[in-house]
């Protein structure tokens, strides 16, 4: 083949690439357009079956509905939404759940990649396996505990059982396993601490992994639905995902507003991972590279 | 790094403080009832209209999810009040977890006699009452008389059959409106709801009276279930799974067939008066409703399955004497006006629906679309199902047997005759494997349990003949 030709089918070969790539993004995408265009729509429009994307005529009643700014023309009245709080108490606790979880799950990598103590790789598998179990087995005796340490209905009951996590530690020694052994001998022949390797040698250069799993548990903390389900009985301290149920009622489903308040959660969503996307690929492929 | 953690600790202990100051629990002197229920707006002028009348309680609604009241029922914090459908009553009164009021209810105003005898049945397990209805409802058919007037077609009669429904389907199929524009027949919202009015307007039974062998391969459910494939199929007056894909825009048929006839876009509708509800969305449709009873079968009346949404109150609730009070409030007139007022079904107290004049609201202001709604229930029947099997499964069962049909999958024969084997397979494994159950077979038969106790009692069983009701 000449290189003329060669060139020819490598660009051809690229471009198809691209074009199914662009493919998928659009499936990938239209959900999202979709919600988003219908958010600005009235319920009628969305109702009338027409497959037409673009709103006919766009309206920002759905938000003005959701944020209390104008009466519910469905229910006559203001829905009294507390968007605000479910807001506040979503970015709330999972500013709380990450922080803790990030900083438990670093000193326990830390312990298990760092440290040798007997039996450490035994106790590492032990708790690698709890990953194993479905949540739905655990469901009871987690709310149990809650129980018992008076957490029903709490920010605690949210926060705590979320800041521990083994895949967080697994993430992170994996992560510190590939840091050389050598900068930790440094520091000791320097007199450090584990207290102060962990701090001043270890952590630094852990940070792409601290970064990762911190917007993973973000993320994950953000969208979390089940338990806040479960745990909350007071509006006042729902998160956004639990609070966008008082939007599907045997009143009728309102999708319109449904879709505004599913527009208002992800956009802090979209946010951190616009920022972070770059940290979070290398946190993630980093932390996979060494065993 | 140690920074960055001090920084981000002392924010989430800022947010933490700003979170629990601005929370607003103040301590007082009040009763918190929990009421499990649906979210539904209603409920806050419920809850707020109890609060008036019974000043020392609130009542603060938790929004159901199943597994929600299991884990907290089974861990002791489940909620005060738990409303109820048919489908789990039974289950949830012999797990314990729903309070008997059969003590308490008559003298203090929720007992049987206050609601409508079908209701009252309905309230029921084993013999013991364990919830009083919110509201009480039987499905009869919503028309849109300016469609019907846009095809020059007469009201239909009050007392009419499925043959002239089906008569009238066909005008509306087949011949142009004035207005050039085309409608559906009737938009069919749920599939399974209509065959739960046609069972017992076929004079078909689910169980028989003992509950242990399920009879819904009967000639009569045999012949519902055929009239169900027929409207579907043969006279195409109701949309098959295909057409209702096709036309429902998003959230599945259920609300789109509802938002379909809300829209102008089909003549007529098979619901309850709860549907007015949801006409505060499509206040257009209003002025043209009107409401018959459903079509007999041959010379049997119209009987139309009995729903109900009922508010139970938790065995281990702390506030049980103050969640009575609620249910007292749910048989009140205050209560009844605001469910007649609402529109959201039938009020539970029968006093305050004693006829269409009673029930005209801002919705609709037609007595007779209102006299409908009470016709439906006092000719309903409640749904029945078995102590010997999982109401949830035998309705997820019943669920694909229809759609067998809508699919055409089986012969409604066929279908019955699955969906009977299904279910008495079920009877038969629960008996053998509950011990319990063994001794309820025992107190209902009067005879010892025997593992084949089924092949003699299939063959002493003698059919009935079609249309005839038991």
């Amino acid at each position: 083949m000449s290189p003329a030709r060669r060139i020819r089918a490598a660009s051809l070969a690229a471009s198809a690439r691209f074009t199914l790539l662009c493919g998928i993004g659009f499936v990938i995408a239209v959900p999202f357009i979709w919600m988003t265009a219908a958010s600005f729509k009235p319920l009628s429009e969305i109702e009338s079956g027409s497959l037409r994307m673009v709103p006919h005529e766009a309206t920002l009643n759905n938000y003005r509905v959701l944020l209390n700014r104008m009466p519910d023309p469905g229910a006559g009245r203001r829905l009294d939404l507390r968007f605000g709080r479910w807001y506040f108490n979503s970015f709330f606790v999972a500013l709380g759940v990450t922080v803790l979880q990030v900083l438990t799950s670093a000193m326990a990598a830390y312990a298990f990649s760092r440290i040798a103590w007997r039996g450490r790789d035994t106790v590492f598998l032990l708790y690698l396996a709890t990953m194993m179990i479905p949540g739905l087995v655990t469901l009871i005796p987690n709310f149990q505990i809650m129980v018992w340490l008076g957490f029903l209905n709490t920010y605690h009951g949210l926060i705590v059982p979320m800041a521990f996590s083994a895949f967080g530690t697994f993430l992170l020694r994996q992560f510190m396993l590939s840091i050389p052994p050598s900068l930790d001998e440094a520091a000791r022949i320097d007199g450090a601490s584990h207290w102060s390797i962990f701090w001043n040698v270890i952590m630094p250069l852990a940070r792409p992994g601290l970064v990762a799993l911190a917007i993973l548990t973000f993320l994950d903390a953000y969208r979390s639905f089940f338990w806040p389900l479960i745990m909350l009985n007071d509006a006042q301290l729902y998160p956004l995902s639990v609070g966008l149920l008082e939007l599907d009622s045997s009143y009728g489903r309102q999708t319109n507003l449904i879709m505004a308040a599913a527009v208002l959660a992800v956009v802090p969503l979209i946010i951190v991972f616009v920022i972070f996307q770059k940290l979070l690929v290398k946190g993630i492929q980093l932390g996979a590279v060494k065993g | 790094m140690k920074a960055v953690f001090a920084i981000l600790l002392l924010a989430f202990a800022g947010l933490y403080a700003v979170a629990q100051i601005t929370l607003g629990r103040g301590r007082d002197q009040v009763v918190h009832l929990t009421w499990a229920t649906d979210p539904n707006p209603a409920r806050t002028q419920q809850c707020e209209l109890f609060s008036r009348m019974y000043p020392g309680i609130r009542v603060t609604v938790d929004p159901t999810d199943r597994t929600k009241l299991l884990v907290r029922c089974a861990t002791g914090t489940g909620p005060d009040l738990i409303d109820t459908s048919a489908l789990e009553l039974v289950s949830l009164a012999e797990t314990g977890i729903l309070k008997d009021l059969t003590p308490y209810a008559v003298s203090m105003g929720f007992g049987p006699d206050k609601t409508y005898p079908q209701a009252a049945k309905a309230m029921m397990a084993g013999g013991k009452q364990y919830r009083y209805p919110c509201n009480v409802w039987a499905n009869a058919l919503i028309y849109n008389k300016a469609i019907f007037a846009d095809y020059g077609l007469a009201a239909p009669p009050k007392d009419w059959t499925w043959e002239q429904l089906i008569q009238i389907g066909r005008q509306i199929r087949q011949s142009k409106p004035r207005s050039g524009r085309a409608y559906l027949v009737i938009a069919n919202w749920a599939g399974l709801y209509l065959v739960m009015d046609l069972l017992p307007s076929h004079g078909a039974r689910f169980f028989s009276d003992d509950g242990l062998i399920c009879e819904l391969d009967s000639p009569q459910a045999i012949a519902a279930l055929q009239l169900y494939h027929d409207l579907m199929h043969v006279h195409q007056i109701i949309p098959t799974p295909a057409e209702s894909s096709a036309l429902s825009s998003q959230g599945g048929w259920g609300v789109g067939g509802i938002n379909w006839f809300s829209s102008g876009r089909a003549a007529m509708i098979i619901i309850g008066r709860w549907y007015l509800v949801i006409t505060r969305n499509w206040p257009d449709i209003r002025p043209h409703l009107a409401a018959v009873s459903l079509p007999r079968v041959g010379d049997l009346p119209p009987r139309p399955a009995l729903y109900l949404r009922g508010a139970a109150i938790n065995s281990q609730s702390p506030h049980a004497p103050a969640a009575m009070k609620f249910l007292q409030y749910l048989a009140s007139r205050e209560y009844g006006q605001l469910i007649v007022r609402d529109g959201d079904s039938l009020p539970p107290n029968p006093q305050l629906a004693r006829s269409g004049r009673d029930l005209v609201n801002d919705a609709c202001g037609d007595p007779a679309f209102h006299q409908a709604f009470i016709d439906a229930v006092s000719n309903s029947q409640p749904l029945e199902f078995s102590p010997f099997v999982d109401a949830p499964q035998v309705w997820r069962w019943l669920q694909e047997t229809v759609e067998k049909i809508e699919n055409r999958l089986a012969t409604p024969a066929q279908a019955c005759a699955q969906l009977a084997d299904e279910i008495n397979k079920a009877i038969r494994q629960n008996l053998q494997r509950r011990p319990d159950l063994q001794q309820r077979y025992e107190q209902l038969t009067g005879k010892p349990y025997r593992d084949d106790w089924w092949q003699t009692r299939r063959q002493a069983a003698a059919p009935r003949a079609p249309n005839e009701r038991p």
